[in-house]
Parts: structure tokens; sequence; C-alpha cells
């Protein structure tokens, strides 16, 4: 291993073997636990049925129900702005400054005052990636002069780089801090209201029709697969690791594609025979206000001064 | 878009022929003449062309032979534009058309594709809601709308446009007899030009005039709804005969008070008779306090106590959402709810719940749910071999299941080609193949021509194990089970016998199940096919081989007959003395005309 | 398995948003512009058919589809792939936002070259067909990999292990999507073989304008 390269410039801190299950194992446990319980619950509270991945949460209900700051922000603006803080978040190299990125979305959180149960579901759908990051990286990362290796014991092969460990951390809290923007971002409009505003922004209006149409369909297909898995369970099909699932899923497949080439003909020729002739029509006006620009000008600030701090630390 | 001047039809098509790219001749020669202000019926066999008809007359496929004129003009190019906005198409699915992202969203489409600004538009739609009644949940997104409320939202999308022509494809398919009742009021309220495609004669006979009848994409009748109805051997040769569904003596009597109240006192007695019945055999299925909640802490089922004996033909109605589908999900192991479900007295924990499977079989309303197979035979074989039997026995049980839904020899037949009657008794013979305790049908005449309901019927008649059936149609209860059980807002309110429950009208009408509209007609249909022996002079038009001194040839003629028949036709006074003069060319059986001597003239 | 937000060098996610930008505009030129729609409900179904699990002994694997998705879609199949992932973003946080663009060119590139694969080999005969279906399933998913690990490889040397496991991760699903591929392909060359013809290419179909 490279282990040996850099002996000398690195620092070791030797911790007794029995800190192992207390340091990766309980915490790596405790996560687990804390995932799958929200996932668990996320779905149960979305989903009637028991098998619980097709579960689609509403975007928007109803129009104009909250009206905080966030809300009555004209649509533009917040896109392109909330677009381009993402990215300078993305772009952060530092722990600190990625979680004081965090620590303003949370803020945000509190000035949007969206549902917080579907903030923790995008959690929830970030923590297998980021928590496979957190293990994979200290364990794989190479070790450079000046880093810091953990080591349980007489486990010399087990070195827990601290530095691959901050760096998961800072790719876990960037990837938090803009996911606990999308719900402000995306929740606080309706749907439609946000794609016109992408629209408007130069993003082709078919663009946004189809992502309502795809959104729309969704539900419709998720029911049908819901039914007929049903189907399929009625005459005792269970899922098991061998060549017949996998065939009788094939088939479950072809079926779903089947009967949704045939529906996309239909719905197509009810658009048709309601006039439609290549074009949606547009859902609304909108209008920028100083006020937007104001508000704008905030993030821009935040996101600048985050880049900075980033920049300041080397 | 120009006004109609005198007699000319809104509609005029001339020697239309389709065919679709894979070669089947879906409509050959037709012409038809559609004035404005019909209200027409399109009936026929399923396959006998009437959506592709609809099609061409709403300009979503183009003629492959022969005109379709729209007021005059054929159906493209810039007219066609226009028209569109016109003609109004109902779809018989409304997820098909409601595509958008809310309910207020989608209705508007229409008008906004007419040139509406954005606020015209969404006050076009409002009003279109307030028509049918949802304006409540104009903001709500589609999938959270009940069937009914789509196929209302559907309808109201098209409202708003308000069209000159509305065409409906199978407008009740699915709904319940509340929801059916209400949306032909909505249909009656319409005055303008209607075209309406069903397999429901009943529903056709209240809401239109005409009739047109399609018969392997050519029409062969074009006449009166009335005409239609009472033809009963026209009805046959269609596979259209519903009137074996009219032998209901339920029906017939309208002395509804008295029954009223038999049903009352043996409603009471059934209920004591099926609830306290801890004696006696023991029960196939029994449910005890048994409730389920949706996850979203919707209650599902509420306190149910049932008892389901080995053999009982049983019943389950009640309006849509009332629950029926969750407990069918419960006995056949798909759902598990709270409190206690025993089978064959075993109680099922949630191990044994698994296992259901085996011992009840459901057949779907949708086939299309059940049936995912390449070939029938591998369709048969699916839920066999997870039964763990043999591959000759799992070949053995498949052939015999398949002749007895009547399809021995499709076994290498593609599942999704075959026509929805064969699909449906495909899913049935799946079903009982696997050899369940119990068996139970939800809905199986949905979507269904008259042909494809009396072979059902046929099969499910000699069928001698315990049946559950969910319907909405009181023909197949009334024929099929001896036992009804109502259920209403997740509980089971009525458990009574078959005729109690057809006798009692008030209870038909509980709950949104309002039958009384179909009863009427019913009964209205029936007077006009009124059938009885008599005696007079009239005329046959025969075809058959004879003799004219040495040529031997057949072609149809008339003849002149003075013979005592039978023959179903209307009284229009609905007196016992009548006169049939009107009528001279019958319709009726002839036997041994052959042989009869008998001349007429050639020209 | 999708990248999220902030995993890449920022060079990255915006050279992949452009260069999926241009295969978007390319996809969308072979697509008749009427038909989008179609292609939008078509999307709905292959994300409804990605979210199926396939049990893998202890644990489950979901679909990932992109080579079922270029035999089927042709070269529609990136749009249908680009706005499924949006979806998949903004609906699940599956895949980041600012991810996006590498993330479609991650499934999206493979499924556009699987559809020609597919397209170019099939054959005429059931069998043929299900085993390029087959090839096609397996080698999406091995290019999706393959992507995805060249991708995480450009944040350097550290991100090497992470590359090299997700790599592994993907063989057991390389294997099981190439069989509910073929599976499914041949499935589908029985009961509705118009499918096989990569829908939405040559638009003009039936209806008539």
């Amino acid at each position: 291993m490279l282990l040996g390269r850099f002996m000398t410039d690195l620092q070791y801190i030797q911790v007794p073997l029995w800190y192992l299950p207390l340091l990766v194992l309980i915490p790596a446990a405790v996560a687990a636990g804390v995932v799958s319980w929200l996932g668990r619950r996320a779905r149960t509270r979305v989903v009637p049925e028991n098998d619980p991945d097709w579960s689609v949460p509403p975007l928007t209900q109803g129009r104009g129900q909250g009206t905080s700051l966030i809300h009555r922000w004209d649509v533009r603006c917040k896109i392109l702005t909330m677009l381009a803080y993402s990215f300078a978040v993305a772009s952060l190299r530092h722990l600190d400054a990625a979680a004081l990125a965090v620590l303003f979305s949370l803020a945000v959180l509190m000035v949007a005052r969206v549902s917080f149960h579907k903030v923790m579901l995008r959690l929830a759908a970030l923590a297998g990636f980021m928590g496979m990051l957190l293990v994979v990286m200290p364990l794989t990362v190479p070790n450079h002069p000046g880093d810091t290796i953990v080591v349980f014991g007489s486990l010399d092969w087990l070195g827990v780089n601290v530095r691959g460990g901050i760096l998961a951390a800072t790719i876990a809290a960037k990837a938090t801090a803009i996911a606990l923007l999308m719900e402000p971002l995306l929740s606080t409009a309706p749907l439609p209201m946000t794609l016109y505003g992408l629209s408007r922004l130069g993003v082709p209006d078919m663009a946004g029709q189809m992502v309502l149409l795809s959104y729309r369909y969704l539900h419709v297909f998720t029911h049908e697969a819901r039914r007929m898995t049903a189907g399929m369970q009625a005459r005792g099909f269970a899922k098991k690791t061998n060549m017949d699932t996998l065939r009788a899923l094939a088939n479950f497949l072809g079926m779903l594609f089947v009967r949704s080439f045939e529906r996309t003909e239909r719905v197509f020729d009810a658009m048709q025979a309601r006039g439609y002739k290549g074009r949606f029509p547009d859902p609304g006006q909108l209008q920028l206000r100083l006020s937007d620009i104001f508000i704008a000008g905030i993030w821009v600030a935040a996101g600048t001064g985050l880049v900075f701090f980033d920049w300041l630390k080397g | 878009m120009g006004t109609i001047i005198g007699d000319m039809p809104i509609f005029c098509v001339r020697n239309l022929c389709y065919a679709y790219p894979d070669g089947i001749q879906a409509l050959s020669g037709v012409d038809l003449d559609i004035f404005s202000g019909d209200r027409i019926a399109l009936v026929g066999q399923n396959g006998s062309g009437k959506t592709t008809l609809v099609k061409l007359l709403s300009g979503l496929l183009a003629p492959g032979q022969g005109d379709v004129l729209y007021k005059g003009k054929s159906l493209d190019g810039e007219h066609l534009n226009n028209s569109r906005l016109n003609i109004g198409l109902l779809f018989q699915d409304p997820d098909d058309q409601l595509f958008g992202h809310t309910v207020i969203d989608d209705v508007a489409f229409g008008p906004r594709n007419q040139g509406k600004s954005g606020k015209a538009a969404a006050l076009c739609a409002k009003q279109a809601l307030h028509r049918v009644n949802l304006e409540k949940l104009a903001y709500k997104e589609p999938h959270n709308l009940s069937y009914g409320q789509k196929k209302r939202a559907a309808l109201a999308g098209i409202l708003a446009m308000e069209p000159e022509v509305l065409i409906l494809d199978e407008p009740t398919g699915n709904l319940d007899p509340g929801q059916e009742a209400v949306f032909l009021d909505l249909l009656k309220a319409f005055d303008g030009t209607l075209i309406c495609i069903s397999h429901d004669l009943i529903f056709l006979y209240e809401l239109c005039q005409k009739a047109v009848v399609l018969h392997h994409g050519s029409i062969h009748h074009n006449y009166t709804m009335r005409e239609l109805v009472s033809q009963r051997s026209a009805l046959r040769d269609h596979g259209l005969d519903f009137s074996f569904r009219m032998t209901i003596p339920a029906i017939e009597m309208p002395a509804h008070e008295e029954n009223g109240k038999n049903g009352c006192g043996a409603l009471s007695d059934a209920d004591a008779g099926a609830l306290n019945n801890p004696s006696g055999p023991l029960p196939l299925v029994r449910l005890e306090n048994y409730g389920y909640v949706y996850p979203d802490g919707t209650p599902g089922l509420q306190d149910l106590f049932l008892h389901i004996h080995e053999g009982e033909k049983t019943a389950l109605v009640g309006e849509n959402g009332a629950g029926k589908s969750t407990l069918l999900a419960c006995l056949c192991g798909l759902r598990q709810g709270s409190g206690d479900l025993f089978f064959k007295g075993t109680r099922m924990t949630r191990k044994r719940h698994k296992d259901l499977w085996r011992r009840a079989g459901l057949v779907f309303q949708d086939c299309a749910d059940q049936l995912f197979c390449a070939s029938v035979k591998e369709e048969m074989i699916f839920g066999l071999r997870r039964l763990g039997l043999s591959t000759d026995e799992c070949r053995h049980r498949a052939a015999a299941a398949l002749a007895r839904v009547g399809l021995a020899g499709f076994e290498k037949r593609v599942p999704l080609h075959l026509s929805g009657g064969e699909r449906k008794r495909l899913a049935l013979g799946c079903v009982l193949a696997m050899d369940p305790d119990l068996l139970i049908l939800d809905e199986p005449t949905a979507g269904l021509d008259p042909r494809g309901e009396e072979q059902l019927m046929a099969i499910l008649e000699t069928f001698d194990k315990t049946l559950l059936l969910v319907s909405h149609d009181l023909f197949f209860i009334e024929k099929l089970t001896h036992r009804t059980l109502v259920m209403h807002q997740g509980r089971v309110i009525r458990d009574l016998p078959t005729p109690v429950f057809m006798q009692d009208d008030k209870l038909c009408r509980f709950n949104g199940l309002s039958f009384s509209y179909r009863q009427r007609t019913a009964t209205a249909i029936r007077q006009l096919q009124h059938e009885h022996e008599h005696r007079h002079p009239h005329l046959h038009i025969h075809d058959h081989t004879h003799r004219h001194g040495r040529t031997v040839h057949a072609h149809p003629h008339e003849h002149l007959h003075d013979h005592p028949h039978r023959f179903v036709h209307t009284h229009p006074g609905g007196t016992k003395t009548h006169d049939h003069a009107h009528r001279l060319v019958h319709d009726h059986d002839h036997p041994g005309h052959e042989a009869e001597p008998h001349d007429h003239s050639h020209e | 398995m999708h990248i999220s937000d902030g995993v890449l060098p920022l060079s990255v996610t915006l050279g992949s948003y452009a260069a999926g930008a241009l295969v978007t505009a390319w996809s969308a030129r072979r697509i008749h512009s009427r038909d989008l729609p179609k292609v939008a409900v078509v999307t709905s179904a292959f994300f409804v058919a990605s979210l199926v699990h396939i049990p893998f002994g202890p644990t489950s694997a979901h679909l990932l589809l992109p080579g079922l998705a270029g035999a089927l879609l042709g070269p529609a199949a990136f749009v249908s792939i680009g706005l499924g992932l949006l979806l998949q973003s903004i609906l699940f946080q599956f895949g980041g936002i600012t991810a996006l663009g590498a993330n479609a060119v991650m499934m999206g590139v493979p499924a556009v070259i699987c559809g020609w694969f597919f397209q170019q080999f099939k054959g005429s005969t059931r069998l043929r067909q299900a085993i390029a279906g087959g090839l096609a399933g397996a080698l999406g998913t091995a290019l999706a990999a393959i992507f995805l690990a060249a991708l995480l490889v450009t944040g350097g040397e550290d991100f090497f292990g992470v590359a090299k496991i997700a790599l592994a991760v993907h063989v057991p699903v390389i294997v099981i999507e190439g069989v509910v591929s073929g599976f499914t392909i041949g499935f589908l060359a029985r009961v509705k073989p118009a499918l096989l013809q990569s829908s939405f290419q040559d638009a003009a179909g039936s209806v008539h304008d």
C-alpha cells in the first residue's frame, strides 16, 4: 500500500481497538437506523400500499397557500439566484465554508416555512450516497504528507485517514446545503409557475410542458404498476433471487411499456381533439418588482461571501 | 364555421373505408348522415369499428377511402383545426384526457386553444366545473380525484369548449349506478348533437333517440332507439341482445310498497341469521372485528363481522369507494388489516396471510392488470407453477381450465391480442385452474359486450364452489348469488338474501346505489319487447333454395302468409286488444317453410 | 447510482451541463416536435419501471434501464432520460440539480449507443432480438458504470477508491439488467413488435394534421 511511502510525513493517532466499534460501528448503526426509520415513515405517510418505492410526493398543493418572503419572490429571480447559488456552494472546498452554507440553507428553510417532512424525505434520499462516501473515503483516500491517520490497536491495515473523512463530510455538507434549498425553490410556487419562469428565462417552452406531463403520468403509471403487481401477487408471485423472478419482472416491464405506449397514443389523441397544435397555452403573467431584485441581491452576496471565504482558506 | 342551412347534415359520411396500418379492415363502405341535434347511439360488438368511426368523425384518423364531411367540408387542414374546437370527444379512460397539472388547468386547456385569454378561459373552466359540480376541487391535481370525479372533470374539459357535437366513448364504464345517474343527467342537459358509444342499452335508451348498429365495420341498421330495442332478433344478430337481462322478476313488478315492507322484515331476520350463527358448519371465511386503515390514516374497512359459508354465492354491492376492493384485497392476501380473519377455521396469521392466494382467487376488474405473459399457455402456467405442481399436472389443469372457459386451442395465442371477452375468460380460466376454495370476481362485466356477458354468465352458472361477486350489475347479482352484502363507508350495512335485496327499492336507492332509473327503463323496454302469439296475414322475406321448373336457385323473395306465430312487438296503447296491421313484414322463425310449395314471379 | 451535488469539480459539472445540452438538442431534433408530449408520457413509464426493485441475495437493486430505453426510443432516449433524471432530482433528490448534466450524460449517452447497437444487431428472429436486447441492456449499464467512474475520477486521486467501489457495485447490476432487458425485449418481440422500431423517429404515422 501507499502507507509505507509517506510513513515519515504522516501523523498517527493510535487508539485502542475497542474504540473501533465505538467510533465506527455505533454511528454507522445509528445512521442506518435513522435513515431507514425516516424512509419508512416517509413512505407510509405517502403511499397506501405495501410496495413502498413508488411513492410520489406531491410538489405543490393548491395555489398560493404560503405567504412567506420566498413564496412572494418572483419565480424567475428565484430560479436564477438559487441555481447560481447552488453552483457556488457546489464549488466550495472547505468544510467550514460548507457548514456555513448549511446554516444559511437552514435559515432559508425557516423563512420559507416549507414542509419539514418533505425536507426530511430529501435528506433521507441523499443518505445512501453520502453514507457510502463517508465510509469509503476515509479508508481509500491516498495518504498525503501531513495527513492524520487513526489506527485502531494493532489493526495497521485499517488506517482511517482523517483528511478523507473531512473531504467526505465537506461533500455531504455541500449536498445537504443544496438539497435543503430544493424544497424552498420548488414548493413555494406551483410547479407550472416555476416551469413557466424557466421558459421565460429562455428554456424552451416544451421542456416545461414535458416535465408537467411526465409528472402527471407518473401517478397514472404508478397506479397501473401497483395494480399489475397485485395481479401477480394474487397468483402467488413473490420476488426471489432466481430466473423465474427475472422473467416475470421482465414481463411486467414489457406490459408496463406496452400499456404506456398505448396510453401515450390516447393521450395525444385527447390533446389533439381539444385543439393541441404543438404549443401549450402560457400559464400566466409575471411581474418583476424591486423587492425581488433586492432579495436576489442578498443571495448573491451570500454566495459571493461563501466563495470568498472559501478562497481565503486557500 | 358556417351556419347550417336547412336540412344539411352536420356530419356526412360517404363510402368510408379505413384499414389500420397492420392491415385490419376496421370500416368498409360506411354511409351515415348525422343532423344537428341528433342523439345517436353507436352500438355493436367489441371490435365492430365503433371507436374507429368516432376517431374518423373527430378527425383523429384520416379516411383511407371515402369522405367525412363536417358542415359540408372534409376534415383536413384549417377546417380540421377549427372543427376540433367544436367537436368534443370524451374518452373512455379519464386519465387519458386529464393531462393538466391541476383540474382547472386541464379544463382551461380547450378554451385557451380556442383563443381565449387566460382569465376568460379560467372563467369558462370554472363555469364548466360548476356544471359538473366539481368547483371545489378545481385546484387539485387530477390523481387526487376519485374515478367518478375524474370522469366528470374530463367532461367539464369538453363542456368548457361549448362544443356543437359531443362524442362519448363508453361514458358509464366503471361508474357506480349513483354516479351513472349523475352522468346521465349531465348528458341529458347537453343540447347539441350527441354521439354515444356504449354497450349499455338501458343507458342509451334513456339518452338517445337514434341508433346506429355497426357490424364488422359496416352499418347494419340505422333507425330509432325504440325500434332497435324492440327487435330482439336484430339485437341477437349483432351480439347485442341484452334482453336476457330482462327476465328478472324483480324488475317486472311495480308493487314497491308491499315489497319494501317485506324487505325490512326479512332484513332483520337475515342480519340475525348471518351474524349470530356460531353453530352449524364451519364457515369458509370468517371475519371478526376486521378493519383496515390505509397508511395515510384513512379508514378503509371498519368493524367487519362476516361469515361466508362453503358453497355460498354472495354478492357485494356498494358505491365506488365503499371499501369493496379493499375487502377483496384483504381476502386474497394482498393487504392485511387488523382483527381476525379465519379461513376454514384457521386464523390467518401474518405468515399464513401471505399464502391466502392459494385459497382465494381474484379476477380483477381490468384484465390488463392480470394478464402479463407472452402466450395463453404461459399465462395459465404462471400461477400453477407457483402452487408447486408438476409440469404434467400444470399442463393437464391448464388444458382443463381453458376448455372450461371456452378457450381450448388458444394455447399459443398472445393474451394481449385477444378480444375483451376472451381476455376476461382467460383471466377467469387462470384463476379457476388454480382451483381456489373462494372465487372472487371484481366487476366481471366491465367493458364486455352483451355477447361476452352471456358467455361469461354461462361459465359462472356452472361454478359450484364459493363465489363472491362484486358488481353493480343487478342482473348478474340476481342470477348468480343468493345473498347480498351492502357496503357503505367501509362497513357492511346490510346482509340480505338476494331476492329481498332486489325487491327493496329503498335499499337500492340507499347510499348512492340508485338503480331506480334502470329499473324504470328496463320496464319500459320490456313493454316495447312485448311478445305473444297471434295470427294475421303478414309478409316474410325468405332466402332459400327452391325450384322453378328446371332451375334451382336461392334469392330473397317475399311471401304472404297467414299462420299463428310469436314475435316481439310494441303495444303503443298498452291495451290487450291491438292491431298488427301496421307492421306487415315480420321477423320470426319459420320452420318447415322450405318444404312448402310456393310460387312467385321472377323479373 | 446518481451523482449528488458537490461531488464533482465545478468545471466538470458545468462542462457536462454543456455536453448534455448539446446532446439534448441533437436528440430533440431527431424527434418530430409534435411527438415531444408522447416522449414525456413514455418517460414516466420508464421512471416507474426504474423504481422496480429486483432482489439480489439479501439486498435489492433497482433497474437503471439505459439499454432498454435506448432500444425502445432510439435517439429520443436521451431527451427521455434527461427528463426522467430531472424529475428524480426535483421529486426525490436522487442526483443533485447541479450534477444533472453529469448524470444525464452518464445515463443518456450509453442509452443512445445501446439504441444504435440494438437497431444494428437485432436481426429479424425473436431469439436474436432478445439476445441483442440483453446485450444492449448489459452494455448500457456497463457503460453507465464506466462513465460514473470516469466522472468521479475527475475529482482527483482521492476519488479513485470511490470510483473502484462504484464499478464493483455495478457488476451484479449489469448481469441482472442484461437478463431482464433480454426477457423484456423477447416479450415485446412477441407481443408488440412495433415497439422495437425505436419510436418517435419517423413521426408521421397515421395521424394527419
